[in-house]
């Protein structure tokens, strides 16, 4: 489904993107992690079309992807969310919904009602249906973090890029997320990528994790290959994985 | 061909094969007479004021034409920085445009008001489009200086080809749009033809905003990258809102040029205009047309008081009483209406679980 080729991007001197390939199958969950500055965002970046790379190709379903800007991936099924959740402050959870539902589908076709019913569905989804007419800018970061993966549920996408779901949740909060995720992905037939920081937290959610240092691919496996691995646990030194 | 059907409340009239229906509701007429009337009276208000303070007739009126200028001005401002999410700080570089345009094809080729207008509109919006990609390339502080730099170097051509831009002493021998000979009736005539373009603007910019196209203008005004995540190709909104607003603006330019009966570019290219544009657009109130034009009388007004009243420093109070405004009012006199009316932008769905 996702296929990218030996992609490198290049800030300044920075190389925060490097050489890197990966595939992912259609149905695939795939965990990426690295300790900071790995450049985990800067490949949801890439795979997203806000960052243009500098070498390699990204190729989404068959299509060469990688010149295209993130409106037409957005249209051809890629969500993503923030990883400083992006919502529009002003405006009332449902609405940060209903916006994203009509604008996907250009405005049209839909009357607001239908958007509102779409709306409410994916906010009840998480469980935000309670917190609906709260101002976004009002609403606690694990809520803005829940408001953030319905909204890029509600544009149908195919595949989802999670940027670091967990961080700043507590523990119950983080199993909560993570349940959701697990949940969205069976209901609706997802290919997702999630970047976290720490594999822990992925351990029992995904079936493969690629781990990133230094903008390369250190290690790609199961969980538990991963966890155990050599490189993983010096890039992770002195730090949890 | 058009046939009127009354019914009980409501008025169909069918024309050219279609069916216009027209709800009477006199409970919502009392507004839009009690405006008619006002807006008619308009000239016998200023008599009024005249007798009580000393100002004259005529400076009254001009007042409300220059604030009538700064609303032909602003109103596309604020369309534009809502479909862009910049805040353009040339505004009186696209009004400059269509006044050397109207003044120099009327004095070199003879065209008359009515053919400047679209060659105002046109000429405008085409350097515009020429510009536009600074909406897509740019953001931020580069785009601020970007514009702000595109005034400065019309002014520099302005004084480097006088011969042609006239320099400080402008284009002269526009014809003017009404003359009949005089002097207040004709003052009172364009000041009612301003305000009839204000109101044109005025009803263009709120169908453009209430459309489908005005509700993804919002989505980028309020974020661009998620704009963009929700699939809307910002770019196909940024380039026509940018050329055709910046087109709006010019035709101020062409008001200006056929009102004055010349135009002078180094009178309208000043920072001070830049200035008195930009607190109209914030004292309106972020993104609020209609606030726009009620900022833009206050401005208007306080910029003849305090004219009359401190001589040399007028202009240093004007910007006092300004600042404290905006401070007063962080979210300009649309706020103060908007505070009111509150829950009314925040609609909210009654669910009943099943
Ligand atoms: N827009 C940018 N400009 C300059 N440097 C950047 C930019 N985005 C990321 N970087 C750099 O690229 C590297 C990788 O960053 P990032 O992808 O955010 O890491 P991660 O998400 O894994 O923590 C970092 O060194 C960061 O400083
Ligand atoms: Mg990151």
């Amino acid at each position: 489904m996702l296929d990218v080729k030996n992609v490198k991007k290049r800030f300044g001197g920075i190389v925060a993107v490097d050489d890197v390939s990966i595939k992912i199958e259609k149905g695939e969950i795939v965990g990426l992690i690295g300790p900071n500055g790995a450049g985990k965002s800067t490949l949801i970046n890439l795979v997203s079309g806000f960052y243009y790379p500098n070498e390699g190709r990204v190729v989404f379903g068959g299509e060469d992807i990688t010149w295209k800007k993130p409106f037409y991936r957005a249209k051809k099924g890629i969500a993503r969310t923030f990883q400083n959740p992006r919502l529009v402050g002003n405006m009332t959870a449902l609405m940060n919904v209903l916006y994203a539902i009509i604008c996907k589908n250009g405005g049209e076709n839909l009357t607001l009602h239908e958007a509102s019913a779409e709306a409410i569905y994916y906010l009840d989804l998480f469980g935000l249906l309670k917190r609906r007419d709260v101002l976004a800018k009002d609403l606690p970061i694990y809520e803005m973090r829940l408001l953030e993966l319905s909204r890029a549920l509600a544009l149908k996408p195919k595949l989802l890029l999670i940027d670091e779901a967990m961080a700043g949740l507590n523990p119950a909060e983080a199993e909560n997320v993570s349940k959701l995720i697990t949940r969205i992905r069976e209901e609706f037939d997802l290919t997702i990528i999630w970047v976290e920081h720490v594999l822990r937290i992925l351990m029992r959610s995904v079936e493969r994790v690629v781990a990133m240092h230094y903008g390369k691919i250190i290690a790609d496996g199961t969980p538990q290959e991963v966890s155990r691995d050599q490189k993983v646990i010096e890039a992770y030194i002195g730090e949890e994985i | 061909m058009v046939r009127l059907e009354p019914r009980r409340g409501r008025l169909i009239i069918h024309a050219f094969n279609r069916k216009f229906e027209w709800v009477i509701e006199p409970r919502y007429w009392r507004n839009p007479i009690i405006g008619v009337i006002l807006w008619l009276a308009i000239p016998l208000i200023i008599i009024g004021i005249s007798q009580i303070f000393p100002i004259s007739v005529l400076s009254l009126i001009s007042t409300l034409i220059f604030a009538n200028i700064l609303c032909m001005i602003t109103i596309p401002l604020t369309v534009q920085v809502i479909g862009t999410g910049r805040v353009n700080f040339g505004p009186h570089f696209f009004a400059a445009i269509g006044g050397y345009t109207s003044a120099l094809l009327s004095k070199n080729f003879g065209l008359s008001p009515i053919a400047t207008l679209p060659a105002s509109f046109a000429f405008g919006a085409l350097i515009a489009l020429f510009l536009s990609p600074i909406t897509i390339i740019s953001r931020g502080l580069y785009f601020v200086l970007i514009t702000l730099l595109l005034p400065f170097i019309l002014l520099e051509i302005a004084y480097w080809q006088s011969e042609i831009f006239g320099a400080e002493t402008g284009i002269p021998g526009v014809p003017i749009l009404l003359d009949t000979g005089n002097v207040f009736f004709d003052s009172v005539a364009y000041f009612y033809l301003s305000f009839v373009i204000v109101l044109l603007f005025l009803f263009f910019a709120d169908r453009v905003l209430r459309s489908r196209y005005g509700f993804l203008m919002g989505v980028i005004n309020e974020d661009e990258e998620v704009a963009e995540s929700y699939g809307i190709n910002t770019a196909k909104i940024k380039i026509p809102t940018f050329t055709l607003t910046s087109g709006a603006m010019a035709i101020a330019g062409w008001f200006i040029a056929h009102y004055y009966g010349s135009f002078t570019g180094p009178a309208w290219l000043q920072p001070s205009f830049l200035i008195l544009i930009l607190l109209t657009t914030t004292l309106g109130g972020k993104g609020a047309i209609y606030g726009v034009v009620l900022s833009a009388y206050v401005i208007a007004s306080l910029r003849e008081i305090t004219r009359v009243t401190f001589g040399e420093l007028s202009i240093v109070v004007l910007f006092i009483i300004l600042l404290l405004l905006l401070y007063f009012l962080p979210e300009g006199f649309w706020g103060l209406y908007r505070k009111k009316r509150y829950r009314e932008y925040f609609p909210s769905i009654k669910i009943r679980r099943g």
